[in-house]
């Protein structure tokens, strides 16, 4: 009974476990693989094959192979012999164009398609279209330049067929640079972010934006929580809703109405110039208007969060204690400061570290109002983290360093955690009550 | 001149069977086809593929076969969201079949075997691909291989207000004699900057808007640092070069004129609407941009008669090490390696069915592109447009390309960063150069030559 009791808890489970699996532990888990490697556009994420180019070539001259070995791997021949003719038989070319072939070209060999491509043109039964005739070459090809070679041994046999005496260690040197795919480059990520001087810029524009937003959204949730708990309950309602639409509207009209609130010729522009006052675009045009900005968009967002949780949490204060209080002559700010604001202390502690840790990780309201502008002054760590792994001009996706930005990030959110989670001894929090009401 | 032969063998076997057994059979085919970077003026870029497919399909149908091409386009209007989705969808194994990008993509695309080599599948020796000019191969060409066939060419010049010249007492003369002075490196990009600031102090045009350079990362900015004696590549090793003098004059350039009050700090990431209002209203001075945003300004910003409002030239020398010069960044039409090795064919027949010259004309002088062949020229809709004409003949020929080198996209990226972050005054310019350095040399090794 018991067991069958703890499999069905475990069926009930199990579908969070999955999501929890699939969602937090596999992304968790492929960040920080991907953030030891250089993984990016070139290397491509599922794995690389091995081919050997010219400019690989040239790199294996310089770093000291040997010419003879390098000057064979660069050359390519196509030859018509009984064993090419064979092979071409059998990779399925026409019976007739390849007996035109062999009665005209046999023992010839070319030093290019392109030459040997225009001899076959010359044949009457070769095949009219050009990719057919370009297939039909492959059989007659002797080279391993611009080939990809799905494995490693592939590539080892290759090699070893265009030079046998080669010696086996530059063989197995030579397949080990030609792979495209992406390396383990232990901590050379890390490294790099270190040595990198914008580093520390960035560092500083993420505290300053974490901050700053955190203080506006507590300081103005709250000051919207107590100001409504005063208000009739039916104004209250009103303003609470009007609060909450940043909240509510999606992220992209959310950033759309700033543009038209900020930008040249809009809202504030137009009233800075009737006053006098200097009109410009407000979200890219300076970096404080851009800081102020971003913080007031974020801001608002936060603030409704704060707002509800400020509000459900001064309800749950008896309020016999306000009349008591009144009945003593407290003024309104005295029950602020003396009742409220003390039994309001959990929930600011769970709005400020709840609010750290979801601002180090947020950036798409930065992306899509200054995008980090102008120049980089208002780039934060994870908007960096995001450009650098899957958003740029360039194309140039670093999903390895990206990834290890994002790691950096995961850590300092678990560090802050813990030490949120100390310091506030939210184990204390989750006790039962010692006094009932 | 050969590549990717992992897949080669079957589909030999495969096609030369169904090329003789089953040719009589209705075959159907669906081609996807990505644009970046293409707006409202270039929907030729893709709807020449469409034109393509309806002749290829017809030509099937003269000797005897059907054959039916869905063709499904998709354009996006920048390049960021452009090339992530073409990456993200490779890895996903759903790229398109034809991309049309930069060329400049081919060194990653083709290391990361997103690509499928275009000279397997095409006759350059062939009409309308042997009409294209060879040097346009060579930009779509990486270690040896042609991966993409030119789709469209164009050059940045830079653009003079002929009023506002007038208005600090230029003559018409002076103005007609400017492109001649700025290629033989007698007015320089200094000149221009005392220039844009005599029209502010005149009143003629307002703060900082004396000299609007672009507003966003591009190829453009590359421009400047050849103006300053920069190289990207070093033609003796084919490795990348950061030559630091040329970096160091061409971030001062827009340091000195951000001091100078002709341009903001905070000028890049503004946007392109305020850009074109202004050039296309007189309300600047000096300014830089494509070829193509010629047409745009006569469809979208009202510029009726652009010869008699605006003059144009090559980008000017900076100082003595550096010319006057334009870079030409061609889009290149590629092929993916989605699908069968089939549907590639059918997709490369079309790029070349694209690639005749009306069509190529029809795209150019639609979005004010240059000529990719002498029989372009010559097509009556093409010759027949001026604009079209002077940017093929006049500027093209002092045009240079960026690298197509793989570790390309690493070193721009960390150029534009640094620009900006000089730009804006948030680091001085020695020590943007120097994290510059450091940046590249880190990430690129001995793959870039640092002078």
């Amino acid at each position: 009974m018991r067991t069958r009791t703890s499999l069905l808890g475990l069926a009930f489970v199990s579908p969070a476990l999955a999501l929890l699996f699939a969602f937090f532990l596999m992304p968790v888990v492929l960040t920080t693989v991907f953030a030891f490697t250089n993984m990016s556009t070139s290397t491509g994420i599922t794995g690389g094959s091995h081919v050997i180019t010219g400019n690989l070539l040239r790199d294996l001259g310089n770093a000291g192979v040997d010419d003879d070995i390098v000057a064979a791997l660069s050359e390519g021949s196509f030859s018509v012999t009984p064993e090419t003719l064979a092979a071409a038989a059998e990779a399925g070319v026409e019976p007739r164009f390849l007996g035109e072939i062999e009665s005209s070209l046999m023992g010839q060999s070319f030093e290019d398609a392109r030459s040997f491509e225009s001899a076959l043109k010359a044949l009457p039964s070769r095949p009219t279209r050009i990719r057919d005739l370009k297939l039909a070459t492959e059989p007659f090809e002797r080279s391993i330049l611009n080939t990809r070679y799905s494995s490693r041994a592939a590539m080892e046999t290759a090699i070893a067929s265009m030079v046998p005496d080669a010696p086996v260690d530059t063989v197995s040197a030579i397949a080990e640079a030609s792979y495209t795919g992406w390396r383990w480059i232990d901590g050379g990520n890390f490294q790099t972010l270190l040595d990198r001087p914008e580093t520390i810029r960035i560092v500083l524009n993420t505290v300053f934006y974490v901050a700053a937003t955190l203080a506006f959204n507590v300081f103005v949730g709250l000051f919207l929580a107590i100001t409504t708990f005063y208000l009739p309950k039916t104004g209250a309602g009103f303003f609470s809703v009007l609060w909450l639409l940043p909240r509510i509207t999606p992220v992209v009209l959310y950033a759309v109405m700033w543009k038209w609130f900020t930008w040249d010729n809009g809202f504030l522009y137009v009233i800075a110039e009737q006053l006098g006052l200097p009109a410009f675009n407000y979200m890219k045009g300076s970096v404080p208007t851009a800081w102020a900005t971003i913080i007031l968009v974020n801001g608002f967002v936060g603030a409704s969060f704060g707002m509800i949780l400020f509000s459900g949490a001064l309800r749950a204060i008896p309020v016999q204690q306000l009349w008591a209080s009144e009945v003593d002559g407290a003024s309104r700010w005295q029950q602020i400061r003396r009742i409220i604001l003390p039994q309001l202390r959990w929930p600011i502690l769970f709005v400020t570290s709840y609010q750290t840790l979801s601002l180090l990780s947020s950036y798409e309201q930065i992306w899509l109002t200054t995008n980090g502008g102008p120049g980089s002054t208002t780039t934060v760590w994870a908007l960096e983290a995001f450009n650098t792994a899957l958003n740029n001009y360039t194309g140039n996706l670093e999903y390895g360093m990206g990834a290890a930005m994002a790691l950096i990030l995961v850590a300092v959110g678990l560090i802050l955690s813990i030490l949120y989670l100390r310091m506030f001894r939210f184990d204390e929090l989750v006790n039962k009550p010692r006094i009932e009401f | 001149m050969i590549s990717l032969k992992t897949t080669k063998l079957l589909a030999t076997t495969a096609m030369l069977l169904s090329g003789t057994m089953l040719a009589a059979q209705a075959e159907d085919y669906t081609i996807t086809v990505w644009a970046g970077g293409t707006g409202d003026t270039s929907n030729y870029r893709y709807d020449n593929i469409v034109l393509a497919a309806d002749i290829l399909e017809r030509e099937a149908a003269i000797r005897g076969e059907e054959l039916n091409i869905t063709v499904e386009t998709q354009a996006w209007s920048g390049w960021d969201d452009f090339k992530q989705a073409v990456t993200l969808a490779a890895e996903a194994g759903n790229a398109p079949n034809i991309i049309i990008s930069g060329h400049e993509d081919i060194g990653p695309w083709s290391q990361s075997g997103l690509l499928r080599p275009v000279e397997d599948y095409v006759d350059f020796d062939a009409w309308p691909l042997n009409a294209i000019y060879p040097n346009l191969y060579e930009i779509s060409s990486y270690d040896g291989v042609v991966w993409g066939i030119p789709q469209d060419a164009e050059s940045r010049p830079f653009y003079y207000s002929r009023a506002n010249l007038k208005a600090i007492g230029w003559t018409d003369a002076d103005i007609e004699a400017l492109p001649g002075k700025v290629a033989s490196g007698e007015y320089t990009l200094y000149n221009m900057i005392d220039d844009a600031k005599k029209m502010q102090d005149a009143g003629v045009v307002e703060a900082g808007k004396g000299f609007l350079p672009r507003p966003s990362n591009g190829p453009d900015y590359w421009q400047f640092y050849i103006s300053f004696g920069g190289e990207m590549v070093d033609a003796e090793t084919g490795k990348l070069v950061l030559d630091k003098q040329a970096m160091t004059d061409m971030f001062q350039f827009f340091v000195d004129a951000a001091d100078a009050g002709v341009v903001p700090a905070t000028h890049l990431g503004s946007t392109w609407d305020a850009f074109h209002e202004a050039v296309a209203n007189d309300q600047a001075g000096f300014w830089h941009a494509g070829t193509w945003t010629v047409s745009e300004w006569k469809t979208k910003w009202g510029v009726e008669d652009f010869f008699g409002q605006m003059q144009y030239s090559l980008i000017p020398a900076g100082n003595e090490n550096g010319k006057a010069n334009t870079i030409s960044h061609p889009l290149v039409y590629l092929l993916s390696n989605a699908g069968t090795d089939e549907d590639a064919a059918i997709a490369a027949e079309l790029i070349t069915i694209a690639s005749e010259p009306r069509f190529n004309a029809l795209h150019a002088v639609k979005s004010g592109k240059v000529a990719l062949s002498d029989a372009q020229a010559s097509i009556p809709l093409f010759a027949n447009d001026r604009w079209a004409g002077i940017a093929t003949t006049e500027l093209l020929p002092h045009a240079t390309a960026i690298p197509n080198d793989v570790e390309f996209g690493p070193y721009w990226t960390a150029m534009y960063k640094n620009l900006e972050a000089s730009w804006t005054g948030t680091i001085s310019v020695e020590d943007a150069v120097n994290a510059l350095e450091a940046e590249v040399t880190s990430a690129l090794g001995d793959q870039i030559i640092v002078r």
